[in-house]
């Protein structure tokens, strides 16, 4: 009940501030250029890695990327830098 | 985002993983902040990726939990490359030892070069040079400096006029002006002696001719003392006259000497410091320790500064020596009476520097004296026996 309240006070600030959404309510900043690089930013560790899939833990749910020849360029504690040939971005909501 | 020249600099290691779980071991080092670059799966499954040097043993704690086992493979960056050329120590010392000795043989004098002189005067430069520390083999930027040099040259050897002195590249180059010995005015034949200038004639020795004038006589510039026209009637001979004539000429000068002056004298007392220096850096290499000139109340520094060369390029860096000497304030008081006598002493010398060492002042007197803004103004009279004599050619030869 709790959390919920607290969510809607968020989304009521981001709408009625214009404060970006990224940084209120905890969301995954996305930026992909073309297809080969994909930036995550706020993500919440990596769940399965290989050169055609990666799974990501986001705060909601996971994000799979598909395609091929993934390397990870970077780790970092909130960023992730990805590249390769990126063909589809799937969120799987949980 | 990063900079992978920077992380070369510091190094970084290839981690290859195998076995279950890659991918938690993967999200605790980044929990830990070891940060991996260029996560890659291999066929075989295992994950290959890059660490930095140091988070090498933040590693070794995070794989003792998982069930993946590491290895470590390519080793890339500057502490490697330096680790590596540490197994070549004979290599990089020879390097090092190449640069120094090079850098040492471009800052010697190698060869000393003497223009325009003659062998004699030649050997008598080589040997105040010698005296000085000139030779083959001494370093450059040891050496007194150029005009040091050009100066002790002129004043030491008789012989030259003017001395050129110049380093170029690791020669030492002189370029001498001999002094032309003066060559005795020798007109063959027939000839005259006449007078130089006005003057009483105080001694005569007449080796050949007709004098004409005797002693005390006074005698205009030009006019003829001794006639290389001997005889009379038809038994005239044309002679070369010979002799020495000395006359007593005049000259007045003008003399100030002030009544109170003011001297720095050096006490004898002097530090010397070497530096390095680097634009307006400078190192000090030696004497640094040395009493401070802040110890003499008055002081006088002398610098002197040579660039360093390697090869035939000056670099950016002078070897800089200063010395430090103390110097004293002299206060000197002349009485008026003083004064007179320093004048007069003062206006000798000049007259005799002017006319030769040859000639002797008789006598002096003074003229008109005055005392005005603490100078004494002398005008001098002085009486001076030189040589007058003058040779010309008969006429009509």
């Amino acid at each position: 009940m709790g959390k919920k309240w607290h969510q809607r006070i968020k989304s009521i600030l981001t709408e009625g501030l214009q404060i970006p959404a990224d940084v209120m309510m905890d969301l995954p900043r996305v930026t992909m250029i073309g297809t080969l690089h994909i930036y995550i930013e706020n993500h919440k560790g990596l769940l399965s890695f290989t050169d055609k899939e990666i799974r990501v833990l986001l705060q909601q749910g996971q994000m799979l990327i598909k395609g091929s020849d993934f390397v990870m360029k970077a780790i970092l504690p909130e960023e992730l830098l990805v590249e390769g040939k990126i063909e589809q971005v799937l969120y799987i909501d949980q | 985002m990063r900079n992978n020249w920077l992380l070369y600099f510091t190094g970084f290691v290839q981690v290859i993983a195998e076995g279950t779980g890659s991918e938690r071991m993967l999200n605790d080092c980044t929990r830990l902040g070891i940060v991996t670059i260029n996560v890659k799966r291999l066929e075989n499954g295992a994950i290959s990726f890059f660490i930095r040097l140091k988070d090498v043993q933040a590693l070794r704690k995070v794989v003792r939990k998982h069930e993946c086992k590491c290895t470590f493979h390519q080793r890339i960056g500057f502490p490697f490359l330096l680790k590596k050329s540490w197994r070549n120590f004979g290599f990089v010392i020879g390097i090092v030892l190449f640069i120094a000795i090079t850098f040492l043989l471009s800052n010697m004098i190698w060869h000393i070069e003497i223009k325009g002189a003659s062998p004699k005067t030649e050997h008598l430069i080589q040997k105040e040079l010698d005296k000085i520390g000139i030779k083959r083999g001494t370093f450059q930027f040891l050496t007194s400096s150029n005009q040091t040099v050009q100066n002790r040259l002129m004043s030491q050897i008789d012989d030259i006029t003017w001395i050129g002195v110049k380093l170029k590249g690791t020669t030492y180059s002189l370029e001498v002006a001999e002094k032309k010995k003066e060559q005795k005015s020798k007109v063959e034949g027939p000839r005259h002696l006449v007078a130089a200038k006005e003057a009483v004639i105080a001694k005569m020795y007449v080796e050949k001719g007709q004098p004409l004038v005797d002693v005390h006589d006074f005698v205009r510039k030009g006019q003829i003392l001794v006639s290389g026209v001997v005889g009379e009637g038809d038994k005239i001979r044309k002679v070369a006259a010979d002799g020495e004539i000395l006359g007593e000429t005049w000259y007045i000068s003008t003399v100030e000497v002030p009544l109170q002056t003011t001297f720095q004298l050096f006490s004898g007392k002097s530090v010397t410091k070497h530096f390095l220096s680097f634009r307006s850096f400078s190192l000090p290499i030696w004497g640094m320790f040395r009493n401070d000139e802040s110890e003499y109340p008055q002081y006088a520094v002398e610098r002197d500064e040579r660039p360093l060369k390697f090869l035939k390029w000056d670099l950016p860096v002078n070897y800089k020596k200063e010395t430090i000497r103390e110097t004293e304030t002299f206060h000197r008081k002349y009485s008026v009476d003083e004064a007179k006598r320093q004048a007069i002493a003062a206006g000798k010398n000049d007259l005799i520097r002017k006319l030769g060492k040859d000639v002797k002042i008789v006598g002096e007197k003074v003229l008109h004296e005055d005392v005005e803004n603490g100078k004494v103004r002398l005008k001098i009279h002085f009486q001076v026996i030189e040589n007058i004599v003058k040779i010309k050619r008969v006429q009509g030869d």
